[in-house]
Order: structure tokens, then sequence, then C-alpha cells
């Protein structure tokens, strides 16, 4: 197939590797080193997509990330990606894409009926309308809109690459690799700082891959490529191409994804799709340049109008034309050099200049060379419906208000340039405040916030002498900051064209009688008068113009429209531009993909997960896990064809009658040490801790300063300075943190540590009635006889041979004990506990039958404890000391907290004896009250009692003290339940405790 | 006021749309109003515009720093809900939920109230108790909620994560089907041209820079612009709260943080509701552009800055793979923060103040955009009668004292501290 | 993402690091007599300033030590970090 639009002698592609490409179904080809979008171009394929809002054609306007029209669903590797950018997409071998934002097809496409109805469809028209009848919007006009919008498809399948996370520091972040950043680079890493330099795209050199120019006796591309082979070598300097600085957050650190694999067909093996770099950085060198601006006006969005950097960068990297028949239109002299480009390869431009008389070296090369220029010319309008077909032209008078006779010329593209602006994203995120520049009209960085330094264009400055030289000059400042090393580089003599002075119009008038769309913001089809309407109505803020307009809210953000926008708006408002100021630059500079920032933690690994050192053996015996944070806990042990509440009763009522293990691994444990524990306990606690003495435990309460229980359990004293603190399994992490802000900031004075030892302890509770036979048969030689260790005890044993700690508490209500070993001697005790056990039937038991031991018994855990409960909400007033002070303390005779009627916990069963109560229901007094009912209490925990085999629950409920007795509804209208309920004690089984000292 | 509707737009288009008016007026302030609201984000307009429907208090004077609904109201991430489990919470929005109901018409502003429904997802059985008890005491407060097993959340978002490799499966979740998201900025300006009609001062560009209080009751302002007379000061300046508390020697359970939020590049509808992870803190929905708007936790420490940092967000967003892997090829397009008042127990607070004629309404937490409405309405309310409504009679600042706290999450005073 | 004197460690990237809140309140001493409101404005007010804050961080994935660092709350310049005994 011909390659109509490629040249065959010119650009920096290989020619040598020929790709073959879908596009909207069709094969082409192009060569390595192409982007999706310069193979089109070569292929004659223009209309790429349709707009936002009219969708109306749209073709290539750029060439890299400002463009704002070629956005393409791709296909690559069985996965597909939306919203690519045709101009970035480096083409591969197999590619293929589709236009999006278009149906049936990109010829034919039925939303363009908005185009026709324009009019009526201005800015905001949302807001004035859709609002009758009133269900309307949402059934009917909204889903209509909701359809037309958007662009690409998601693929709900899982995303298969994978992304990685990189942490870096350098002396200097340089962004950008055009002639300024490559000479700030070379300045620096020759005065022996670490260097990072990043470009975006996928070649080093910036504009000068693209520029007629000489640095000492090279051409600029060569220079570009010598100091890059320079600094590749150097062991201080880190290159990085494909790689976009997109954030300058706090303290410069500044974030870098890196596009490791997206141009090739799949990944390689082993190697992430993208990396994400976060950068500290002690110097940032922000080189990013400056992207073109277009002039406005009619029809200015037709395929076929494009930038003229684009349509050179096109040229002389790709070799490929934008155009047979190009017209260039243009307010300053850099257009000069695309029309020479173009002359110099075959084609004859036609150069329309706003300025009447200009004066400079490029121009009267480009008038030596005999290309036609127009002076005091501008364009009308683009003519042409999916591509550029002719342009309506005229002469313009000197104060830019008159127009001449309006003339037809033939051409099949317009290459618009309405000057330069700086990239100033970067410093602007930075908190630099930035200035507004009347010479180039556009904001430039001002004072320096953080610690970087704007230089070459992206600072305002267009000539290449001047460059070179401060940005040799801030690489070798910055450098001898950082390594005291004072080692200057020489900087290279130049040659460019000198060009002279920018016209300040960028705005073309509208002839009388003429009704062309004029656009700034091509994506989101923001037009001129959408601008002027919304100041008309007040939108006055540039704020306000931006969100009433959407102006500058498309996915280039408003890189080529947004000083446009504001010229305009400046222009009516009668206000000059820095008084206006611009919308604030945000991160992402460019679109960055989820993926990339997300990393490695996905999928499973998108939290830690946490496993006892038993784990193995509870998934051997068919343990069935629950998530209890990020801890794996047995919930239960399935036999046959259980279910939960099988299984759940089974195990409690073996514990019940008979000895069940549970693995208790998860409790956080806390080792206290010094001389002042027994005081920190004493002061963190809400009961006495003085006397406790060496060898016994003891279960305590604390509070946050706000009165609210913060966590419960139980603290040994191992020793005469040494205590074991537990803690929850949710609360562990916040339980330590506590302490020791209590230890280090509020009573310093205390000679205590902590430290957290949860990770150092396996622990197995031994429950039931026959848990001492258990026990006596596991330390032999320890005497652990209701005399020798009664309830609340602790003992050090051997437990063959391992040292063991055994503390005589109880969760269950039953007798019980919990066992302690190192972690690595997790697995030995559980084997030998069930070894031992098996005798005495012992059986494994999980956090279900755990829990349903806990409620019978009226211990309150988590969803008491739910951190809006008080100790007397809980029934553990008894636990809180009047005669000392503590944490929380004073908050406790607050009116609420002492009110009569203050909510308590009480115990709950259904008059039937059957009906389980769903947890999260509501007592209430009348259950067919008119609504709102007024709610009593919750239920805050449900179990099927295995002592008297009915349900039981607890819950918290409103003057709880006083309703013992009484007969209330448990209410879950989420379960369509209405069940009447007895309030009866919460301690449900052995009221007076005497089976744990039994 | 010239009305909005598809006739005028229509015929409004036949002379290009140039005779359409300004939607609001660029006043200069008067030397007195009867009631001055500080803050011309949503609350603020919101609160002018029921002084003036519903109390017929018209002299009022609405003094922005910067630009009307440039706070939060122009940073948010546009849900509306009221599954609350307290009653005071539940009650409050549910009445909220109305005036969102009936927003376009009373406004004759399409501010685009679209009820998706909104879902929390549990990852747990733990968790779909939790929930229950929230959605039960919603049902008893006569605010509709159901609780969807695995299978029916499937049917609603089969795009979110059902595989096996994942990290927090869902168990189910809590719906509510009524509540959903609005145009945030709409909001604000539909307020405003109403407001406006009616005769309330919008004055942009002003700042207050202190209070004339004598003998303990409230005289008037000082402003950029001048001095203004007022016996009545609303206080409406989430975020800034605290500032303009120390210029009156106040200080409050209130705490500023930054909560970030995000969009990605617009994609076909793919989502259709509202959803919430139960295993952190990440919540999205999809725009009417396409946008997937997305949001999560604060940024973790006291902050005036309009900009966050990036870890916050990689955070999140782990979060929203986790539940909706789609997200991963997505890109991240925009990102903004807002800075809000945080209050001590995460709900807010409309009072009354020790200073006769100062009124405060602030503690807004992530929850402000939903609330604009009754906020106003109860704000409006209170100023014009000079007593709490019983809807804002739980927003007390004595509750701070007395121990009535409304802590939904139950995280006590450093909600902020995770 | 913040870059955060340690005193002890040094610099560390923020996430190492919990905040622990405003650094100015003091709680009020143990078994002292105090008012209602006293104990109320502890719990639960704060200044909130903008500009300088005083307040503590966490090396939670460091030292474990709490300490004190004072930075502007608009634009997060730190001045100084201490330790929890030691003040500006």
């Amino acid at each position: 197939m011909q390659q109509n639009f490629r040249l065959n002698n010119i650009g920096l592609i290989n020619r040598d590797k020929k790709i073959s490409f879908k596009f909207n179904g069709k094969s082409y080809f192009g060569y390595e080193g192409d982007t999706l979008a310069s193979a089109l171009i070569a292929n004659g394929v223009h209309l790429v997509g349709r707009s936002f809002k009219y969708h109306r054609p749209r073709g290539f306007f750029g060439a890299g990330i400002d463009e704002s029209y070629a956005i393409v669903q791709l296909y690559r590797n069985n996965e597909t990606d939306p919203n690519v950018r045709a101009t970035e997409q480096e083409l591969f071998e197999g590619l293929e894409a589709k236009s999006v934002n278009c149906w049936p097809s990109i010829n034919f496409d039925i939303g363009a009926i908005n185009n026709f109805l324009n009019k009526f469809i201005p800015a905001g028209f949302y807001y004035k309308t859709f609002m009758w009848p009133k269900s309307f919007w949402y059934k009917i006009y909204e889903p209509f809109i909701r359809k037309a919008a958007g662009f690409g498809v998601a693929s709900i399948k899982h995303d298969k690459e994978r992304y990685e996370h990189k942490y870096e520091y350098c002396d200097l972040l340089i962004t950008g690799s055009g002639p300024s950043g490559l000479a700030s680079a070379y300045a620096a890493a020759k005065n022996g700082a670490r260097v990072i330099l990043a470009e975006d795209k996928p070649r080093f050199g910036g504009s000068l891959l693209t520029s007629e120019v000489t640095i000492g006796n090279q051409s600029g591309i060569e220079w570009a490529n010598s100091i890059i082979t320079k600094l590749k070598q150097m062991p201080n300097v880190t290159v990085k191409n494909r790689a976009q600085v997109f954030g300058y957050y706090d303290h410069n650190m500044l974030v870098m994804s890196e596009r490791i694999n997206d141009h090739l067909p799949k990944s390689k093996k082993y190697s992430p799709k993208q990396r994400l770099w976060y950068i500290r950085a002690k110097e940032v060198v922000i080189s990013s340049g400056s992207i073109e601006r277009p002039l406005v006006f009619g029809n200015n969005d037709t395929p076929g109008v494009v930038l003229s950097s684009a349509a050179k960068e096109y040229l002389k990297v790709y070799g490929v034309l934008v155009g047979r028949n190009p017209l260039i239109f243009t307010n300053n002299d850099s257009a000069y050099e695309t029309a020479i480009e173009f002359k110099k390869n075959g084609i004859w431009p036609i150069v329309l200049d706003t300025r009447s008389n200009p004066d400079s070296e490029i121009i009267d090369e480009a008038k030596r060379m005999g290309i036609n220029i127009k002076f005091s010319y501008v364009v009308i309008a683009a003519k042409g419906y999916k591509k550029v077909k002719s342009a309506e032209i005229a002469k313009i008078s000197e104060d830019k208000k008159e127009l001449g006779q309006i003339e037809n010329i033939k051409c099949d593209c317009i290459c618009v340039s309405g000057f330069w602006t700086p990239t100033i994203h970067l410093a602007s995120q930075s908190g630099n405040k930035t200035k507004f520049n009347k010479e180039i009209d556009a904001f430039i960085p001002s004072q320096s916030k953080q610690e970087e330094t704007t230089v070459g264009s992206a600072n305002g400055v267009f000539t290449l002498e001047e460059t070179l030289k401060t940005s040799f000059a801030v690489g070798h400042e910055l450098s001898k900051k950082i390594t005291n090393n004072d080692n200057r580089l020489p900087v290279p003599q130049v040659v460019e064209k000198k060009s002279t002075h920018h016209d300040k119009f960028w705005c073309v008038p509208l002839p009388k009688g003429k009704k062309y769309k004029r656009f700034l913001d091509f994506q989101n089809d923001v037009a001129v008068t959408d601008i002027e309407l919304a100041l008309r109505e007040g939108y006055r803020s540039i704020e306000h113009v931006k969100r009433y307009t959407t102006l500058g809210m498309a996915t280039d953000q408003g890189k080529t429209s947004n000083l446009n926008g504001l010229q305009l708006v400046s222009s009516i408002e009668n206000k000059i531009v820095p008084e206006i100021g611009h919308t604030t630059f945000r991160p992402p500079y460019t679109p960055v993909t989820i993926g990339a920032i997300v990393g490695r933690e996905v999928g499973k690994h998108s939290k830690p997960t946490r496993k006892s050192p038993m784990h193995l053996w509870h998934e051997k015996n068919n343990a069935v896990f629950v998530d209890a944070g990020v801890w794996l806990r047995p919930r239960y042990y399935k036999q046959g064809n259980e279910t939960l509440f099988e299984a759940s009763k089974r195990e409690a009522a073996h514990v019940r009658k008979n000895v069940g293990v549970c693995d208790v691994t998860t409790l956080g444990k806390i080792d206290i040490k010094g001389p002042d524990a027994a005081e920190l306990l004493n002061r963190v606690y809400t009961n006495a801790w003085m006397k406790l003495p060496v060898g016994k435990a003891r279960y305590g309460v604390m509070l946050r300063e706000d009165g609210i229980v913060m966590d419960d359990g139980t603290t040994t004293r191992i020793s005469e300075n040494h205590y074991h603190m537990t803690t929850t399994t949710a609360q562990a992490a916040n339980v330590l943190s506590h302490l020791e802000y209590y230890l280090q900031v509020v009573w310093p004075e205390l000679k205590v540590n902590v430290v957290s030892t949860t990770e150092q302890w396996a622990g197995a509770a031994i429950a039931g009635p026959k848990s001492r036979n258990v026990l006596q048969k596991l330390f032999p030689d320890t005497n652990v006889s209701n005399e020798g260790l009664p309830f609340m005890g602790y003992v050090e044993a051997s437990l063959f041979g391992i040292y063991a700690r055994i503390f005589r508490i109880s969760f269950s209500g039953e007798l019980a004990y919990e066992v302690n070993v190192e972690s690595d001697n997790g697995n030995f005790m559980w084997e030998k506990i069930m070894e031992i056990g098996k005798e005495f039937e012992i059986q494994p038991y999980g956090t279900e039958a755990l829990s349903t031991l806990r409620i019978e018994m009226g211990h309150v855990a988590g969803s008491e404890l739910d951190g809006r409960t008080i100790p007397y909400d809980n029934s553990l007033e008894g636990l809180v000391s009047k005669k000392k002070d503590f944490i929380g303390k004073r908050s406790l005779n607050r009116d609420a907290f002492v009110a009569k009627d203050r909510q308590k916990v009480v115990g709950v069963v259904p008059l039937d004896k059957k009906t389980n109560i769903p947890e999260g229901s509501h007592l209430v007094q009348d259950a067919n009250a008119k609504l709102p009912n007024p709610k009593l209490g919750h239920i805050s925990a449900s179990c099927w009692s295995v002592e008297f085999n009915n349900p039981f629950s607890l819950a918290i409920l409103h003057d709880g003290k006083n309703m013992i007795g009484k007969k209330l509804f448990a209410l879950s209208p989420l379960k369509n339940k209405s069940i009447p309920v007895e309030i009866v004690s919460s301690h449900y089984v052995d009221p007076k405790g005497e089976r744990v000292r039994s | 006021m010239q009305k909005y509707s598809v006739f005028n737009l229509i015929k409004n288009a036949f002379t290009a749309h140039k005779n359409w008016e300004v939607a609001w007026k660029d006043p200069t302030p008067k030397s007195q109003y009867d009631v001055v609201i500080i803050g011309g984000g949503g609350h603020g307009l919101a609160t002018a515009f029921y002084l003036a429907k519903e109390h017929k208090i018209t002299n009022v004077a609405i003094i922005e720093k910067g630009w009307i609904g440039g706070g939060n109201v122009g940073r948010n991430t546009t849900i509306i809900r009221s599954n609350y489990m307290h009653d005071e919470n539940a009650l409050f929005s549910e009445f909220g939920m109305n005036l969102w109901r009936d927003m376009s018409q009373e406004l004759n502003f399409n501010v685009m109230f679209s009820p998706r429904g909104i879902i929390n997802l549990a990852h747990s059985d733990a968790q779909m108790n939790v929930y229950s008890r929230r959605g039960n005491s919603m049902r008893l407060n006569g605010i509709d909620a159901i609780l969807l097993g695995r299978e029916e959340v499937k049917k609603i978002i089969p795009m979110a994560d059902f595989s096996e490799n994942v990290r927090f499966p869902i168990f189910g979740g809590l719906m509510q089907p009524s509540a959903g998201t609005a145009r945030h900025d709409a909001v604000a300006w539909g307020y405003a041209r109403q407001a406006d009609s009616m005769g309330v001062d919008i004055i942009q560009n002003c700042e207050v820079t202190g209070f004339d209080v004598v003998g303990g009751k409230i005289k008037g302002i000082r402003t950029s612009k001048g001095n203004i007379k007022t016996n009545k000061v609303g206080l409406c300046v989430a975020g800034s709260t605290s500032i303009l508390a120390e210029k009156l020697n106040m200080t409050l359970p209130i705490e500023t943080h930054l909560l970030q939020a995000c969009v990605s590049e617009p994609i076909k509808p793919i989502l259709p509701n509202v959803v919430t992870f139960g295993a952190g803190h990440f919540y999205c929905s999809q725009s009417d552009k396409g946008e997937m708007v997305m949001g999560g936790d604060l940024d973790g420490y006291n902050s005036y800055a309009q900009r966050g940092n990036l870890p916050t967000l990689q955070h999140v967003l782990t979060e929203g793979i986790a539940m909706f892997p789609f997200l991963s090829k997505l890109k991240m397009l925009r990102t903004w923060g807002g800075i809000m008042d945080m209050s001590m127990d995460g709900s807010p607070i409309i009072d009354k103040t020790h200073i006769e004629g100062l009124y405060l309404n602030c503690g807004w937490c992530y929850g402000g955009f939903k609330a604009t409405p009754a906020s106003g309405w109860t704000f409006a309310h209170t100023i014009a009668k000079d007593r709490v409504h019983e809807l804002n009679s739980g927003y007390s600042l004595n509750r701070f004292h007395t121990g009535h706290l409304i802590d939904e999450k139950g995280l006590g005073t450093k909600t902020w501290i995770s | 993402m913040l870059h955060i004197k340690c005193p002890y460690c040094g610099m560390r990237s923020q996430n190492e690091f919990a905040y622990g809140g405003d650094a100015s309140v003091k709680r009020p001493e143990l078994n002292k007599e105090i008012s209602d409101s006293e104990w109320d404005n502890f719990v639960y007010l704060r200044k909130s300033l903008r500009g300088k804050h005083l307040e503590f961080w966490h090396h939670i994935s460091g030292c474990r030590q709490w300490f004190k660092v004072q930075r502007d709350t608009a634009t997060h310049e730190i001045f100084k970090t201490l330790k929890p005994n030691e003040d500006i």
C-alpha cells in the first residue's frame, strides 16, 4: 500500500522495519519509530474521533501530550485501554485502535445531530432545561446524556499488567531533555551532582529534534545526541525517556511515571508495564519547554487544522506531511520554520501573517526561498467538514478590527501558530505564584517556593543562545551548592536565526453575517460565544467561566485552550490578564494510569494478610477462616456438610461440657517493664493495679480521655517490674501508641518501657470442664490444681522442654487456661495439645463458637465496645475506681453519662425461644408505631445459647438497668422481622461465675 | 427574573443568546443589613435563600472572600444521602433529601439531582451486622434502606471484584436507593440566582477582617470593602471557621483538615450507582460526563492547603482497584483538595453562640455538600427566630460539655487519626 | 509527601510517621481539681491555627518516639522538630 503523505528522505523513523496495524478495522502500515498519529497521517487518515458535545469530526491537532482530539481505544495483547492519545502511542506490530465517541461509525455519527442543534445548546444549557416533568431528569434525560458522553470503554477484566514503584533520591531532577534540560543536566553532572534527567517522549532532544540551529560545530540534533550519550555514560546520572514528571509535591517530592512497555506489543517478561518513581530531589530544574498556542478563527476545529510546530514535528521526525497544500497562519516568526521545512521538501506553502511588516532573518529567508507570504492577512474560517478543503481568508486592518474582501483559497491543511505558552505547571504545583509576562502574553514562574528553578522556554526564554547560557549556569550553580565542586563548562557557540516580536493578536473577528463557531477548547467544544455567554450571565470569575463552560476541563486539561480563554475574558471584561489570574494547576500534569499509582498492592495483596503460626494446621483441619482486621482466624472447623451455625453450636457445646482449644495468637500483647510499671497501669486502666501480686493476672478496661471505652484485656504481673498486657486484636496497635504517648509526652518521669510482643508469642486457649486434665498431662511437672494455679493465676512451665507461660484466664466462662509459647514453637504446642487432648476428646473451636460462649456469659466485646459506650453501658462500672485518677475519668461525670436512664447492656431472649434475633435489630416498645418509631436500643450480638438451647442476644438498651423483665419488640425491617422479646440479665449462663473458679 | 425553560432556551437561540440576564448581580455593599452571612458557599447561599423565602428577610448580604461556590460546594464528590444511624443526623438529612428532590424546580435551575442509589459494600458478616444496625435505624426513621446479599450486589454492580483473587471478598451491602448525586456548582449558582432575585446582596472578593462586638452583642463586621452594621451574623465558612473564630476569641471543637478527591478520564457509562468500599475509605461514582469521581480519606494532618500529597491518593486508589479492578487501566485526570472542618464527634454544629446575634454553622467534616439545603433551611430558621429548630437541636455546641455526642463512626475525638 | 526530621533518627519520609495532633494542648495533671469546662476544653477544643502550628508526630515505623513538629499548616513548611520535653 502506498503511503501518500510519507516523504522518503527525511525523518528519524527506522524505514527498515515496517509495522502493520489496524485502525477502525482497516489495515495499514507504518515504521518503527512512528506514533499511531504519524502513521495514520502518513496513510492519509485524518478523521480519528468526534468531539465531546457536538460530535464534530476531529483529526490531529498536536503531536504530543497537548493533543486534545486524537483519542482512541487501544487493543494490545488481548486487553484494551480506553482514551489513549494517538499522538503519544508509539506504533507496535499488531496494534489495533478504534475511534471513540461515535456511533455507528466515525464517518457517520448520529451524535453529530448535536452539531446542527448547537445554537440551542450553548454553554450551560442543561442548567436551564430538563426540569419538567420532575422525574424525567433521572429517568429520561440524564441516561441519554450519559450515553452520549464519555470516550473509551473500560474493560471489566482484571488488569494483567504489573506496575511497580521506585523511591529515589537525587541532587538534581531535571524535567525535560530539550536544550535547557540537556545543558543544565550536563553542567550539573560534570560538576559531580547526582542527576536524574526525565524526558516524556521516546526521543531525547526536545525542540532540537526539529530546529535548524548550530551548537558549537554540530547541528542541534547532533549536539543533543552527543550530550545524551555522554550523560548516559556517567555513573552519577540516570537518564529516562518515556518518563513524565507529573507531580510536584511537598518538600521537593516529585513523582514520575515511566512507560516501560507501552510501546511494545506485550510487556517483556518480569518487566512492569509502567513504573512510578517517587523522587526526593535536593533541587529541581524545570525544563519542560513550551506549548504552541492556537489561533482562534471560524471552524478552527476542522480536521486538518494543526499546530504549526506539530506539522514541523511530523515532517522532521516522522517524514510525514500533514498536507500537500498547506496554509500557514501565524502571528509570529516560529511558523516560518515550518514553512521553510515544507518548501525544502518540495511543498509550496502559503503563509498568512497577521503582522503588517515584520522584519527578521527567518522571514527574509522564507522570502528568498520564494514562499508566498501574505502580510496583514487572517484566516476567517476553515472550509470542509471532515477535512479542510479550503479557507476563507481576508486582509485585516492595522487595528485588527476591519476585515477586507473575503477570498477563498484552496488548501488541505492549516498550520496555526499563536506564539508560545511556557509550561509552568510543575512550578505552579510547587507553590510558585507565577507572574504574567506582557512581552510573551503568558505566565512564567516567579519567586521559587520550593527548591525549583525554571529554565529555557518554560521560563519564557525563546532564544537558544540565552537558553544555553542560563541553563549551563543554573546546572553549575545548583550543583555547586550541593557538591561544592566548581567545575564550570564553557557554553558552546550558537548559530540561530533571530526572530522579531510576535503580534498580540490571536482571535479573528467574525465578518458581518457569518456565524462560524470559533473554538477555544476543542475537546469540550467551548467556543468564543460560550465564554461571552458566561460573562454576560455574570459568571465572571475565571473559575466560574471554567466551570460554567467546561473550558480547560477536558483530558488535555486546557494545555492549548486556557490562555486563549483568559485572553478572551480579559478583552471582554476590559481587565488585564494578571487581574483575572489563571485557574490553579494541580497534579497530574498529564493523566496517569491508576494502576501505576497503585503499584503492586492489588488483588490478594491490596492489604497485608497476617497468619498465626498454627495457620497451616488450621488449614489442614478444614478451618473456614474469617478476616479479623488483617488477621485470618479460624471461624469454625467444618465437619462433613456442617453449616456455620451447626459447627459453631457443636464447638461451643463441646467446650461447655468437655474441652476445646482456640487459637488466640492474634490478641495484642505488650511487654511492660520498669519500676513504675504498676503506676502506669494504674493510670491507664480504670481499676486499681498497685497491689497486684507477682504471678497474678487482672482484667482491666482502659478509656479514651473522652470517657469512652478504648479497649479491655488482662494484664499479668510476670515478675516484680515486668507485666504482660493483652489487648483486643483490633486495638493492639492503637493501645501501644496510646501507652507510648503517655509515657513519652505526658508522664516522662515514669520509668517504664513498653514494646509490642504480639508476634513473639503464640497463644492457645484451652477451655472447658476437662481443660485441667489436658493441662495436667501437658505440664506434668507443674501444679495446675485449683490451689496450685487458681483463677487469674499465672505460672511459667516447661512444655516438653519448651518455655511456656500459663495464664488461668477465661473468655468462655468455663474453667480455662491460656498457654503462650514463643511463636516458632506455636505449631509444636498446638500439635501437643491436640495429641494429649485426644484422650479427653478435645476439639478445636473457632471465633464463632468463641462468640457464642462469651455472649452467653454476658462478656462484652468489640460489638459492645464500639467506640460509643462508657464502662457503665457495659456493666463494667464495678471496675471504675472511685479513689484514684486515670485516663478519661474526668469525662465520666458528664450529664449524659450519669443520666438515670443511661443505656446499659442487657440480655434478650425471644418469647418463642426459637427465633434468632438478627444482629443490628432495634428494640422498640411498639412494633407498629408510626415512623419515626422511637428506638430504645439495638441488638449488639446474637447467638444460639448452647446452655439453654434457645437464641440469646445482647443489647445496649436505654435505661437497661430498669428494663429487666420487660417485653419489647426486636425489629429488623431490613430482614422484615418483628420479634417479641423479653429483657433478661446479660449474664445468662453461670451468673455467679462459679465455673471459672472451679 | 427570567425563567429558565426549554421554551426560553429556544427563544433565545434566535437572538444568539444575547438576551440572557445575569444570574446574580455584583452590588457594592450597603452600610447596614438585617443579616450578614459570611461565606458564599453552598450553605451560606442556601441560608440567604431560605431567609428570604421562608422568613421574608431580604435585607441580607452574603460576604464572600473569593468567588461564590469556591469552597467545598465546588470541590466535593457530589454525593447526597441520608444513610445515617443516629437520629439527629438521619432526620436532619432526610429532611434535606426532600429539599433535594424539589430543588431544580424550586430554584428553576437544573441541579441534576439524580437518585442513583448508594451502596455501602460489606466484607464480612460482622460488617453486615454493623450495617444492619444502621439500615434498620434508617428504616425506623422512615428512610429507605435495603440489605443486599452478595448475589444481589453482583446483579447491580457486576464490574466489582467478585473473583477469587481478592483480599476482602464482598459479602453484601447496605443500599439507600434514593440517595444519589447532583451537579455541585449548579447548587451554588441556583441558590445564588434565586437569593439575588429576592434582594439578597452577593458580595464577592470581600474579606471579613473583624467583628464589632459590644456588650456581648454583635453590632457589625469589618471587611475589605468597608464596615457593615448588622445585628445578626451567620458564620458559614467551613474550612476557615477556626480562622474567623480566632477573630472572635472563640476556640471550637474543630480542626481543619484536607480531603482529596480525583477523577479519571471520561469513559462510557459503566457504574450507575455511588459505591463505597467497606474495607477502607474509598468511594466512587461516575459523573454524567463519564469521569469516575473518587475520594477517600483525609491527608491526616491539620491543613489549610488546598493541595495534598500523592501517598494518600495512592492509598485511596489501592482500595479503588480492590473494589473495581477496571479502574487500573483508567487514567487519573484531575485531583483536588478541599479543606474541611473536622468536628470532634464527626457531626456538625448549627447553633447560637455566647455572643448575641452571632450564629455558627460549621463542623461539617466530609458531609457538607449533601447537607446544603437542610443546613441552609435550619440555619435560616435559627437566625430568623433566634432559636434552634428541632431538626438542628442535636447539633449544639454544648453537646461537647453535656456528653450528648453524635458519633456515627465511634472514633472519638481524633477522628482524623487512624 | 512531607520530609520530617525525627529528632532521634534524622530525615525520613512522611509514610514512616503517624500524626498526633496539636502539641500545645496540655493534659491537666492527675488528681488536680479543675472545672468541667477546663476539662472539656482540653478534650475537645483546638485552636487549629492557620500558619505555624506545633504538633505531635509519632515515628511509628521507626524508633516509635513521639516528638514535636512546628509546621505551617498552609504551606507545610517545617521550621523545627523537637523532643517532647523541649520547647520552641
